[in-house]
């Protein structure tokens, strides 16, 4: 099928060894030329990090810390782990560690993907690099949540089903009672529904209510399989969302939000879901006498009342026209503002990475580091929510998806010194290593000893002894 | 709802509490109406962790420092232990809080609202004064003086060649009389990049023609002027200022060629003051020849150079101030072109200058928000730095001004304050 097509590509790329960093991307450990390592297969992957600042995201942050994966899990983060001899362990001494960063909504990362995401993402544009050097890995695209999967598309999509999107706005008011109108009859037919259910058992005959005229996407949201997402940010309509969820009892995704610090109580009591932009701005209508427009408090004062608060920079797809700091690349740069505006800086990180995660309903998966959860793990020289910051390796699923030294766009801008990372697993000599030749051409100065994935996955195994020295030091 | 807003009520009027206690009530409403002038009779002195900018070059910043503001200027700057405070001052300790000198963007086009200020009537304009059109107190200024922008230039746009004469403002004032700094700030020049539009369009060689033409023109007319052999001809007015050196040309210019052209024809060739403004693109290669014949750089807003016009780079997305610096330039700036980018975020334009590469470590980026643009527009006896005899335009801030996390708390402009995140956050 598409998978296999992908991966022969793959594995035809890797064989002409144009681009020496593929097999490590392929899902199924692509056929290094020739060999059949098939019983390889089963073989568990693992992968460290040490001796890095971890910032779990949820929890402390553990100096000097390791974290260690398995088959793209998170199996344990702490200290004096025992690390398994075949584990391919980098050493990030003095960088941080954070967990991927989740982009709410974004586009052009997964390249012109819809639809079918599993058809339509194209795992090899450069889009997604880019999305990857800003820490995104994963992103809301539509109403799915998709990894950034390099190279391929296997297990990219996190969940396919997230929003209905309704709409609730004063410039339209029929909208307004149209949509109260449907949830009051969805409401009805859900209270008849468990009634016939319970009266059911006794009496057998009983006919089940009529679901004609029920609308289904309403009916789906009031049985929580689905969230209700409104585009609001006027105070009035953001107050009748909030009216309309506390009766009905859903929690609103509501997008925009722009008054929502003048509503935040009311918001609050809902549970809003709020995905905003921190820098956003509009004056307020000066015919009010009640506060209004944008504030850069919106997300502090909406996060103090108990709204659950994500943050998306004012240009969601990537911008490479020279006009810096707004698009989706400085998704950390809008979680500053957000802490400009009053927001706790644990916050702001948490409006990019579990928040995001908890409204798109894949916070099992990612959000933060935590074991059994994915490993999708950024480490960076600093602050993530710095500006000066960048992230030097981005994992996803276990797999390294980004090194900023080996791509094309940032490697020039303050490199990063080579000692930095040492790779342990089957680093040292390519002796032994299948396409010897080319490898050694793509590492001229060779001692950037810094991507590990770059070469077959079967190695390891095959150089125990060596690392079992490395591994001290 | 209601509740939202009877607790913002409260919290917005126990923040006045506490700002009156600190001043009479006398002061606070003064202040209000922004005649400030009084307040500043008395002495100010500012206690802060750290102040930046206390000097032009090299690393200049102090620590746990004091600034005693008198009428409206610095009256003196220094270590905590160096200061006497003099008695009657008013002390206001700002714990661990930063200050920073006020920021000054030289490409800005707000001041007057939104519009006017792009007449394309002939290719060249420079009898136009953007000055005309000052709206002091608009929305859009309240929020660049409370993104720390405290001095602009006012320019008019770049649809023509020259679409007039700018006008150097301080913000937060609230007359157009106290906001003038200087009239005319700057000739207004656009080389290439936008002047193309005007009627049914014009090229670069007939662009530089006309361009040195009127320069030919307006430059005589000076000479005449000086020796009283001509009469007054608005239409040249700002020339005789351009002959003097009391007033520079600002230069919409980018690209090699189009800086080129402003190097060549206006420094080299007129002996202008001329400098680099909304310098973009790869306009860097000519740094060298820039920075040794004294054409500052003031970039923005792009911060990087556009791929589609960049062939060569491999991929590399590169900093447009970090090649300028790399380059050799020693005169790096920073603008918005507010609107372009909005005037509050111009901290942001020398943080995205870092993310690409520029080097801070001799604290460039605030120095190309304050000094290096008050040298270039010929204020720095007035701006720029937080030294002795300047004015008293300081922000107060929770740290970096640099980094989007903190905020500005205070505004003085002129000793007056004229901005507080505590009464209405505005940035």
């Amino acid at each position: 099928m598409r998978l296999s097509t992908i991966a022969a590509c793959v594995a035809v790329v890797f064989c002409t060894s144009t681009f020496v960093a593929a097999p490590a991307w392929a899902q199924d450990p692509a056929p290094a030329a020739g060999e059949t390592k098939s019983d390889k297969k089963t073989e568990d992957k693992w992968v460290a990090l040490t001796g890095g600042d971890i910032y779990t995201g949820t929890g402390e942050m553990l100096r000097g810390a390791t974290i260690l994966g398995k088959n793209g899990k998170i199996e344990a983060i702490g200290y004096d782990l025992e690390i398994p001899k075949d584990a391919k362990v980098h050493k990030v001494d003095g960088m941080r560690v954070y967990p991927g960063l989740v982009a709410i909504s974004s586009q052009g990362l997964l390249g012109n993907a819809g639809g079918e995401f599993d058809d339509t993402i194209d795992p090899f544009n450069s889009r997604m690099v880019l999305g990857l050097a800003a820490g995104i890995t994963t992103t809301g695209a539509g109403s799915a949540a998709v990894k950034l999967k390099r190279f391929t598309v296997d297990g990219a999509v996190v969940n396919e089903r997230l929003y209905s999107v309704f709409s609730w706005s004063g410039r339209n008011p029929r909208t307004k009672s149209e949509l109260r109108e449907k949830f009051a009859e969805a409401a009805r037919y859900v209270r008849e529904f468990r009634e016939w259910e319970r009266k059911v058992k006794e009496q057998k005959d009983l006919p089940e209510p009529k679901k004609s005229g029920v609308d289904g996407t309403v009916l789906s949201v009031l049985r929580g399989e689905t969230l209700a997402k409104f585009n609001a940010s006027d105070r009035d309509d953001l107050l009748g969302i909030a009216r309309l969820a506390q009766e009905y009892g859903f929690r609103p995704v509501i997008e925009g939000c722009q008054e929502g610090w003048t509503v935040a109580d009311e918001l609050g009591r809902a549970g809003a879901r709020v995905i905003l932009t921190a820098r956003d701005r509009r004056s307020k209508d000066e015919q009010q006498v009640a506060a209004g427009g944008t504030s850069i408090e919106n997300a502090a004062i909406l996060h103090k009342s108990g709204c659950m608060v994500s943050v998306t920079p004012p240009t969601e797809g990537v911008d490479l026209g020279g006009l810096e700091g707004r698009d989706i690349r400085m998704l950390t740069i809008e979680a500053g503002f957000a802490v400009r505006g009053g927001l706790p800086d644990k916050a702001g990180l948490e409006a990019i990475t579990i928040v995001p995660a908890r409204i798109m309903g894949i916070s099992h998966r990612v959000g933060s580091l935590e074991v059994g959860k994915d490993f999708d793990v950024l480490v960076t020289d600093g602050d993530i929510l710095h500006y000066k910051t960048y992230v030097q390796w981005a994992f996803v699923d276990g797999r390294m998806a980004y090194d900023k030294e080996k791509e094309l766009f940032y490697a020039h801008i303050r490199p990063r010194p080579q000692a930095e990372l040492k790779v342990d697993a089957g680093e040292t000599p390519r002796g032994d290593a299948p396409k010897e030749g080319e490898t050694k051409e793509e590492k001229p100065e060779d001692k950037k000893d810094d991507k590990p994935d770059d070469k077959p996955e079967e190695k390891p195994e095959e150089k125990k002894d060596e690392k079992k020295e490395d591994k001290k030091d | 709802m209601k509740a939202a807003f009877v607790w913002l009520l409260s919290v917005a009027s126990l923040v006045v509490c506490a700002d009156v206690s600190a001043q009479s009530h006398e002061e606070a409403a003064l202040w209000r109406r922004g005649a400030g002038a009084k307040l500043s009779e008395r002495g100010l002195a500012l206690k802060a962790r750290k102040v930046l900018g206390t000097g032009g070059e090299g690393r200049a910043w102090t620590d746990n420092a004091v600034v005693l503001v008198k009428g409206g200027k610095i009256e003196a700057v220094g270590p905590a232990r160096a200061i006497e405070v003099p008695q009657g001052y008013e002390v206001v300790d700002l714990g661990d809080r930063w200050l920073t000198p006020g920021l000054v963007d030289l490409h800005n086009h707000i001041s007057g609202g939104m519009g006017d200020i792009n007449d394309m009537v002939y290719l060249v304009n420079p009898e136009l004064k953007a000055s005309s059109t000052v709206t002091p107190r608009n929305s859009l200024l309240q929020r660049a003086v409370a993104g720390g922008v405290t001095s602009v230039l006012y320019i008019p746009g770049s649809g023509t060649n020259m679409g007039g004469q700018g006008i150097l403002l301080k913000t937060g004032l609230a007359t157009y009389e106290e906001m003038r700094i200087r009239d005319p700030g700057s000739l207004k020049l656009a080389q290439a990049g936008n002047p193309e539009r005007w009627a049914i369009g014009v090229g670069r060689s007939f662009m530089n023609w006309n361009t040195r033409d009127t320069f030919e023109r307006g430059l005589a007319y000076a000479a005449l002027k000086k020796s009283g052999k001509v009469q007054e001809n608005i239409q040249w007015d700002v020339f005789p200022a351009l002959a003097d050196k009391t007033t520079q040309v600002s230069t919409h210019t980018q690209r090699y060629q189009v800086v080129l052209a402003t190097l060549t024809m206006v420094r080299q060739g007129f002996g202008l003051d001329v400098y680099i403004d909304h310098g973009e693109w790869h306009g860097s290669k000519l740094a060298p020849l820039a920075d040794s014949i004294g054409v500052n750089a003031i970039l923005g807003p792009r911060v990087v150079d556009p791929q589609s016009f960049i062939l060569d780079t491999d991929g590399a997305i590169l900093g447009i101030a970090a090649e300028y610096q790399k380059n050799g330039h020693r005169r790096i700036g920073f603008n918005t072109d507010a609107p372009v980018i909005s005037q509050e975020e111009l901290s942001l334009q020398a943080a995205m200058g870092v993310k690409y590469g520029f080097d801070d470590s001799q604290a460039d980026t605030i120095r190309g928000l304050t000094w290096v643009p008050a040298l270039t527009a010929g204020i720095v006896h007035r701006v720029g730095s937080i030294e002795v005899g300047k004015d008293a335009d300081i922000l107060v801030t929770t740290g970096d001004p640099v980094d989007p996390r903190c905020s500005i708390e205070r505004v003085y402009i002129e000793g007056q304050r004229v901005y507080d995140a505590g009464e209405t956050r505005l940035w």
